[in-house]
């Protein structure tokens, strides 16, 4: 018997008890991706990729971690002092971090310029939109374990935060804590967040985005529903195998990531404080605030705004609105698939009103993430509440804008497009 | 796409003004830059640390022996010259004034230093030990410029009056040098270890541009 | 649209393949930082470095456990008359004559001590690692009623005598090791070095 035919037989049986080749093929070799993918459809793939690099990293951090407010600081020097590569280990990690989000901000920017989220892909979106609401959550857990100033003052703030929840904030904030400032206790309750809760949650809802995103199929920067026209076996005529067509493809972009996100580690670990930030290598001191506390670069477009709702309004209290502001900045993305009314999903094909408004949440948002890394003066707050209300027309004046404005129409086939 | 590059520019730019506040207190940082290849200067650093600074200031996160082996001391001369209690080679560099005797003889517990250069940055520290003046309001007659109403002595006071100006800069250069060492031990090996992988990682993605580019070729 | 035959199959064949061997040996690389994380930190090294006993207050028949490397070391004198007795009949052990390298050289004789009369064994069973117990006096014992003295392993019933040398038909392979060590002093004993030689 040949090898050949051996791994056959191997395979045959493995398939009459589980569909292995099926589920290869459909979601790997044989998935069809349209044939006008461009650089914007490699994020999804780098972020896989930068999921399991933390899952790998975080879990070797956690052997040498400990997760007490006396050693979790020097178990983090022990790791990068005394544990072989520990330093590599855990820069990965931090690096990571931003990575990740760099890479999902892409990914979401991707989704709103070609329209991924239109029906029949809202399930799909909102599984994505999820994924972004417990990386956040992971983000902020995992920041303040090193148990630095930056990481205990931050934990402080952002726990703070729930407290300006009317009637039930304050006793909501203590809970969080389990103790009426941050202490060891909130540290340890957070690191169970960080290394089991939300990780389960992470890979588990990774795995519905992308089993729904199969059934579909991807969608491209036409926005052309490529499965129109399909040859004899069925499969649609635009597209391509996933391998070795996209593959190939993923695997240099993977190389030019390695080679930014390398360079960072070895040559630029602390990223010029973006990454890990200098205030952070002063052990946690509740007694003394640190001059500035801004939260990671990630966060900032939403801190700004919570910074720029300095009214009460209706009642409520200025620290509420904040509060509600920047939960409905990152909430509302959820509902995008329902604010859109074009009859068409890219933006190439959408008229001068989408542009604009893309345009303007763009603009808006890097200018909110600029606010909210400086320190507040009296234009920079006037400028947040100009460029929140930037941030908030693109979604709000939505249904407007995409049901008035002119279309140009959407070729059939990516040939013609 | 280029109205992207545009505005991650000028982000970027408008980031770098509005670092330009002083890092050092009532003025500009001094211009140094650490160098932590030069292991003789390292090496008069850890000794004057040890002397001047060690009193009172731990590196409770560092062991003597990793000092001695990136600073190629051998063992035995390190042991006996540079280690002052009863610790063991391995040992954290911890020290032995205690926390609540500081507080009596100084009014405040002196802050550990490990990671001083890294938390402050290297031109901070070395600003800060230039900067020492006289005041006769503070308790030990010296303010520094840096570090307002610090409540440290000028330990160096005596080593500054016997040196010229330019041997008293070489010498806390060398204290800063040092301290930026110890802050990240591992940064040497980390550039070093990090020109290969980048080496490594462009052959490999000059190869996976041309695989990609060679399947490219079929969906023309 | 399905996979198409390459113009030039011969090159697209070779790059392929240089790609995915570089791929290989690219997470070769990127595992040996996660392997090398696994071996001994600075820290336990530390912990593991060598320790200084005084032994001057010991006395025959007491045993004294030294921690070193988080393992319980034996250090114990063995009297004369023991001595005699642990010479006089070797049938019963398994390796008498210590061919075994689980001493080093300087113990390798008949006490398997560096110094005669003070033996230092890791209490370590070389079966499954229980700590064996001590029953220095050669008297009957329940495990055995014909007990010359020496140690019994609580867990699967192990025996070795006074100079840790395993006995025949027991679970344990081999006899106890005996970690380096030295004499700084008559009453000094350092545990983990063989001392400046």
């Amino acid at each position: 018997m040949t090898t050949d035919t051996r791994t056959k037989r191997f395979l045959n049986w493995i398939d009459f008890r589980f569909p292995l080749t099926e589920v290869f093929e459909r979601h790997l070799s044989k998935y069809p991706a349209p044939t006008n993918l461009n650089i914007w459809y490699l994020f999804g793939f780098l972020l896989i990729f930068v999921l399991a690099m933390q899952i790998i990293t975080g879990l070797w951090l956690m052997m040498n971690y400990t997760n007490s407010a006396e050693e979790a600081f020097s178990s983090v020097e022990y790791i990068m002092r005394d544990v072989e590569y520990g330093w590599l280990i855990r820069y990965m990690h931090a690096a990571g971090a931003s990575a990740f989000f760099a890479l999902i901000y892409l990914h979401m920017f991707r989704g709103m310029m070609y329209g991924s989220y239109q029906k029949p892909r809202e399930l799909i979106w909102l599984g994505g939109w999820f994924t972004y609401l417990i990386l956040m959550a992971e983000g902020f857990t995992g920041y303040v374990l090193p148990w630095g100033q930056m990481s205990f003052w931050a934990a402080q703030v952002i726990i703070s935060l729930f407290s300006s929840i009317p009637i039930v904030g304050e006793d909501l904030a203590t809970w969080i804590r389990g103790d009426y400032l941050v202490s060891g206790i909130t540290l340890s309750r957070l690191f169970a967040f960080h290394v089991v809760l939300l990780p389960i949650l992470l890979i588990a809802i990774v795995f519905f985005h992308i089993l729904a995103l199969h059934e579909i199929g991807s969608n491209n920067p036409d926005g052309i529903d490529v499965k129109k026209h399909l040859d004899e076996d069925g499969v649609p005529l635009d597209t391509k195998p996933f391998f070795p067509y996209d593959i190939s493809h993923d695997i240099f972009a993977l190389g030019v990531f390695l080679i930014i996100f390398c360079s960072v580690v070895f040559f630029f670990p602390t990223g010029g404080g973006y990454i890990i930030e200098y205030v952070n290598y002063e052990p946690a001191n509740p007694l003394s605030t640190p001059a500035h506390i801004v939260p990671s670069w990630y966060y900032t477009p939403f801190y700004a705004m919570l910074r720029a709702v300095d009214f009460p309004l209706f009642g409520l209290t200025a620290k509420f609105l904040g509060f509600a502001t920047m939960m409905a900045a990152v909430a509302i993305f959820a509902v995008l698939p329902w604010l859109d009314r074009s009859p068409v999903k890219s933006i190439k094909y959408k008229g001068i009103l989408s542009k604009t408004f893309l345009g303007i949440f763009v603009v808006s948002f890097f200018a909110l993430c600029y606010l909210g890394m400086v320190p507040p003066t009296e234009t920079k707050t006037l400028l947040s509440k100009i460029f929140t209300l930037g941030y908030f027309s693109y979604f709000i004046l939505m249904p407007i804008y995409t049901r008035i404005e002119k279309c140009k129409p959407v070729p059939e086939r990516v040939a013609e497009a | 796409m280029k109205l992207l590059l545009f505005l991650a520019f000028a982000f970027f730019s408008g980031l770098s003004i509005s670092a330009g506040d002083y890092k050092c207190g009532s003025i500009e940082c001094y211009e140094f830059s650490p160098d932590t290849k030069d292991k003789e200067s390292l090496q008069r650093g850890l000794s004057a640390y040890m002397n001047y600074c060690y009193g009172c200031h731990s590196l409770k996160y560092s062991r003597y022996k990793r000092v001695a082996e990136d600073l190629s001391i051998p063992l035995d001369i390190y042991e006996q010259n540079l280690i002052f209690d009863d610790s063991k080679i391995g040992d954290l560099m911890h020290i032995s004034l205690k926390e609540s005797k500081a507080i009596e003889l100084l009014g405040a517990k002196p802050p550990d230093l490990t990671l001083e250069a890294r938390l402050r940055s290297p031109e901070w520290v070395y600003t800060y030990l230039d900067t020492f003046y006289e005041d006769s309001s503070r308790p030990y007659g010296v303010n520094n410029k840096v570090y307002a109403n610090v409540s440290m002595p000028h330990v160096l006071e005596d080593i500054q009056s016997e040196l010229s100006e330019e041997e008293y800069d070489r010498y806390i250069a060398d204290i800063t040098n040092f301290l930026t060492y110890v802050s990240d031990p591992s940064a040497e090996t980390r550039k070093q270890l990090g020109i290969y992988v980048i080496l490594f990682l462009l052959i490999f993605t000059a190869f996976a541009y041309l695989v990609y580019r060679e399947f490219k070729k079929d969906l023309k | 649209m399905q996979p198409k035959s390459p113009p030039n199959p011969i090159r697209r064949q070779l790059l392929t393949s240089i790609t995915s061997l570089l791929g290989f040996v690219g997470v070769i690389f990127a595992a040996i930082p996660f392997l090398s994380a696994f071996k001994p930190s600075a820290r336990a090294e530390a912990a593991g470095a060598p320790v200084k006993v005084n032994i001057s207050k010991l006395s025959p028949g007491e045993l004294m456990t030294v921690e070193w490397r988080g393992m319980p070391v034996f250090v114990y004198k063995v009297s004369n008359e023991a001595q005699n007795v642990l010479s006089a009949d070797k049938s019963k052990l398994a390796d008498p004559n210590s061919d075994q390298q689980q001493q080093p050289e300087y113990a390798q004789n008949d006490t398997r001590s560096r110094k005669r009369g003070i033996a230092v064994v890791k209490g370590v069973c070389t079966h499954l690692g229980c700590a064996p117990k001590f029953y220095p006096e050669a008297t009957s014992q329940d495990f055995d009623p014909n007990w010359q003295g020496g140690f019994f392993c609580p867990c699967h019933g192990s025996k070795f005598d006074l100079a840790g040398r395993v006995y025949a038909n027991v679970p344990a392979p081999t006899n106890l090791e005996v970690p380096p060590h030295y004499f700084e002093t008559d009453s000094t004993l350092v545990i983990g070095s063989d001392g400046a030689s």
